[in-house]
């Protein structure tokens, strides 16, 4: 056993500074996709629309006028816009993906003759969203998690979450076997049939105040699973969702943020410059 | 000299087809198609069962076969007349769970099958068949939504129920125990909680953007199971894939079970209550993945494979940077494996727990890390080569105790045979060649296969003539190495050995649910 010890000892710390400095990430992992709309031409954006896999992207109109809706809730990463359209998408590290108000995940690109693609605001009820997180559990927070359909990418990524590497319990985050002492429902996956009445029960037996959480595209949109014929659909039809976290699967890292949003110990990424002229 | 799988089909009177060098297709009528693979697997092993249906036509039943020192595949398959067959399940035990799919996807009944009762859809009573609405209802004297497994009653047993929801970050499964206080007299899993009906989503997509499942049906062998998915692709059109493209397959595909088994090892660790063991281990899982990201842009390396051979690897990555990466994580994983088997608090825990007897693994037929610590010597690299594999030395290991130790050490030799794979297909750096544009789709259907980390995944792809798939059929291996989980738990256990005997089989739930 004490071999064991100066093995931990040898390693040293390995832990990562995340959330400081300044809530920059450090593992190099794509978190998002990112749309460039100055670098996007309406006919780009109609042939990427096509080759998007999810609802991710989805345009209307023609290149003459059209929209282009990117929905960051549904993109899987796959990284086929990227690629075919490096000057307009691009794939982005910064592990502060998760948000509170769904619409903040959601891009629409409008374009009319002589008026090249830019953002459109978007029309949302603004009061619908929790403006702040739960103060209460700053301190402590208890997650119970649920797998409520997922392809098992997303526990492995909350599995990284204990490791030396993140850490989490250095911030007062523990997972609990329990519902009754849980602050927060972490769901994983597109709730499939089968797991819904586990999922309600689940959330039924929470104590309040609670917060939900839904992480990766799957719980917040359905993925590439959205639609399915043995699913029941995202997670927001049969929950009430406090804090998004996209990603497929989210990094350890974003899902640190998720959660350090719902506690209000993180704050969402800066607005887009588009979502400026929305008013919020 | 023992006779190859084509004269022993040869023998039955069946004609086969080479569709490749390592790959037989036949079809029988269906009155002799049980009694023909009843009577293939004794010598052979039946590798899956399946249907396929379709408004358009009637629906067939199709075995995978493959015989023991025999590189080729035999996919038999027959026209079904009516909404019947004759179960294999008497004959052929590891056909069971097989005709229970087929059964709750197509309502195509199994006449004579001994337990006749949905697997993955047991809380949905009364749900069609996913293929037709109008299909029959499960089998009258079914029970629609049977508890669990067959139960044990007795003076003193209780029953104890776990899940569907786990204690930790798990993934969703229940389990049954019944225990007369410490010891664990028997566990009957339920699965099939998380069923995304997958294979039947992907139906009628085109061949590139159906991959987008394949890369999602189970998270820790992502790349294993798109690689076999893209292989029957390309095998049922005829694609031929270039050297580069194979060697970064193979890369990748070596690199994903090294982190694989990390993760295993780390989640077995941690389970004993070893904690410098599991951070260590976990340490490793976390620069593993960080490495794919850089090689690939995904931690799980999805989004890198392509139909045809365009893999991505980014072209920032520097070889003998990476080479270096690995000669670090080969010394740890030695360094980290000569602490393990000193610990004898560690393998203690281990040694005679859930033991499964080769005799049971191979009436299983069982595959990867479970089944090579049962004494099955199987492995898709070696027996059906493909990659780069066929110029590397592939090495097995095998070992017969079949106990939870002997699991962790197959999977120990596995990282370090892994992991000198690697070494040696980086001291060739293949460069991958430009963008290439999609490759030319035409009708086929084809079988792939890879070796992902929990052992041999199976695809069977049926292409349309414009490259949509017309059917896709994914045999995991998780499908077959849940069969004998229950047996396992049941071999003198003790109620406080079960996080053990869960984190040393490390079966993907996803994987069987699909």
């Amino acid at each position: 056993m004490s071999r064991w010890i100066a093995c931990g000892l040898r390693t040293g710390t390995r832990t990562t500074r995340f959330p400081r400095p300044a809530g920059v990430g450090d593992d190099g992992a794509p978190s998002s996709i990112t749309c460039r709309w100055p670098g996007l031409t309406p006919a780009d954006a109609l042939a990427a629309a096509a080759l998007c896999p999810t609802a991710a992207l989805t345009a209307t109109g023609t290149e003459a006028a059209g929209t282009l809706r990117f929905d960051q809730g549904a993109c899987v990463l796959c990284g086929r816009c990227v690629r075919a359209f490096p000057q307009a998408f691009a794939v982005d590290p910064d592990p502060r993906v998760a948000v509170r108000d769904r619409g903040r995940l959601t891009l629409e690109l409008g374009w009319e003759p002589g008026r090249p693609p830019a953002p459109r605001p978007l029309t949302r009820a603004a009061d619908a969203v929790r403006r702040h997180g739960h103060r209460l559990f700053r301190h402590s927070l208890h997650i119970r998690h649920v797998d409520a359909g997922s392809c098992n990418g997303c526990e492995a990524e909350l599995q990284m979450l204990g490791t030396p590497y993140v850490d989490l319990h250095r911030l007062g985050i523990f997972f609990t076997p329990t519902p009754r002492h849980a602050d927060v429902l972490l769901v994983t996956g597109v709730v499939t049939e089968n797991m819904e009445a586990a999922l309600r029960a689940t959330y039924a037996a929470m104590p309040s105040p609670k917060l939900v959480l839904a992480a990766g595209v799957c719980a917040i949109h359905g993925g590439c699973f959205a639609g399915g014929p043995t699913t029941v659909g995202p997670l927001d039809r049969c929950l009430p969702v406090d804090v998004y976290v996209p990603g497929c699967p989210p990094t350890p890292q974003a899902l640190l943020h998720g959660l350090l949003l719902a506690i209000d110990r993180a704050t969402e990424r800066a607005p887009r410059a588009g979502e400026a002229r929305d008013g919020a | 000299m023992t006779r190859s799988l084509r004269q022993l089909a040869e023998d039955r009177g069946l004609r086969t087809r080479a569709v490749a060098d390592d790959e037989l297709q036949a079809s029988c009528p269906e009155a002799v198609f049980t009694e023909l693979v009843a009577g293939l697997a004794g010598p052979a092993v039946l590798a899956d069962l399946f249907a396929t249906a379709d408004d358009a036509r009637r629906p067939r039943l199709t075995a995978v076969l493959q015989l023991h020192g025999d590189p080729q595949w035999l996919v038999l398959s027959t026209e079904l007349q009516g909404t019947t067959f004759a179960s294999l399940t008497p004959i052929v035990h590891a056909a069971s769970w097989y005709e229970r799919e087929i059964w709750e996807a197509h309502g195509l009944e199994p006449i004579g099958h001994p337990r006749p009762a949905p697997l993955r859809r047991h809380l949905s009573p009364g749900a069609p068949p996913l293929r037709s609405p109008s299909a029959p209802e499960f089998p009258a004297g079914a029970d629609p939504r049977p508890a669990f497994g067959p139960a044990v009653e007795g003076q003193g047993l209780v029953q104890l129920p776990l899940g569907p929801v786990r204690s930790g970050p798990q993934e969703s499964a229940a389990f049954l125990f019944s225990s007369g206080g410490e010891d664990l007299v028997q566990v009957s899993p339920r699965l099939g909680y998380k069923f995304r009906a997958l294979e039947r989503m992907a139906e009628g997509l085109p061949a590139d953007r159906a991959l987008v499942f394949a890369e999602r049906l189970a998270g820790t062998s992502s790349f294993a199971t798109a690689l076999a998915f893209a292989r029957a692709v390309e095998r049922a059109a005829g694609i031929a894939v270039g050297p580069a493209a194979e060697w970064t397959r193979t890369c990748l595909a070596e690199l994903e079970r090294v982190r694989s088994h990390c993760a295993a090892v780390t989640r077995l660790a941690d389970a004993t209550g070893l904690l410098v063991a599991s951070a260590q281990y976990g340490l490793l899982t976390e620069e593993l993945l960080r490495t794919a990201a850089d090689l690939t842009g995904h931690r799980y390396l999805r989004g890198c494979l392509s139909i045809g051979g365009a893999d991505a690897i980014q072209p920032s990555v520097v070889p003998h940077h990476l080479r270096r990466r690995v000669d670090g994580w080969a010394d740890r994983a030695s360094a980290l494996r000569a602490l393990l088997d000193e610990t004898s608090t560690f393998l203690d825990r281990l040694d005679t727990t859930a033991v499964l007897e080769p005799a049971y693994a191979e009436r299983h037929q069982l595959v990867g890390p479970v089944g090579r610590a049962s004494g099955a010597d199987c492995d898709a690299r070696r027996d059906h080569p493909y990659l780069a594999y066929p110029g590397l030395p592939i090495r097995v290991p095998v070992r017969r105790d079949g106990d939870a130790a002997a699991r962790l050490q197959v999977r120990l030799d596995e990282i370090d045979a892994s992991l000198g794979l690697l070494r040696r297909l980086l001291d060739v750096w293949i460069e991958a060649p430009g963008p290439m544009g999609p490759p030319e789709l035409r009708a086929g259907a084809a079988l792939g296969w890879a070796e992902a980390p929990g052992g041999e995944t199976l695809a069977f792809v049926e292409l349309d003539s414009d490259g949509r798939v017309r059917h896709w059929r994914a045999r995991p291996p998780a499908v077959v190495n849940w069969h004998p989980y229950a047996h396992a738990c049941a071999s003198g256990n003790n109620l406080t050995d079960y996080p053990v005997i869960e984190a040393s089989f490390d079966l993907s739930v996803a994987e069987f649910d699909r």
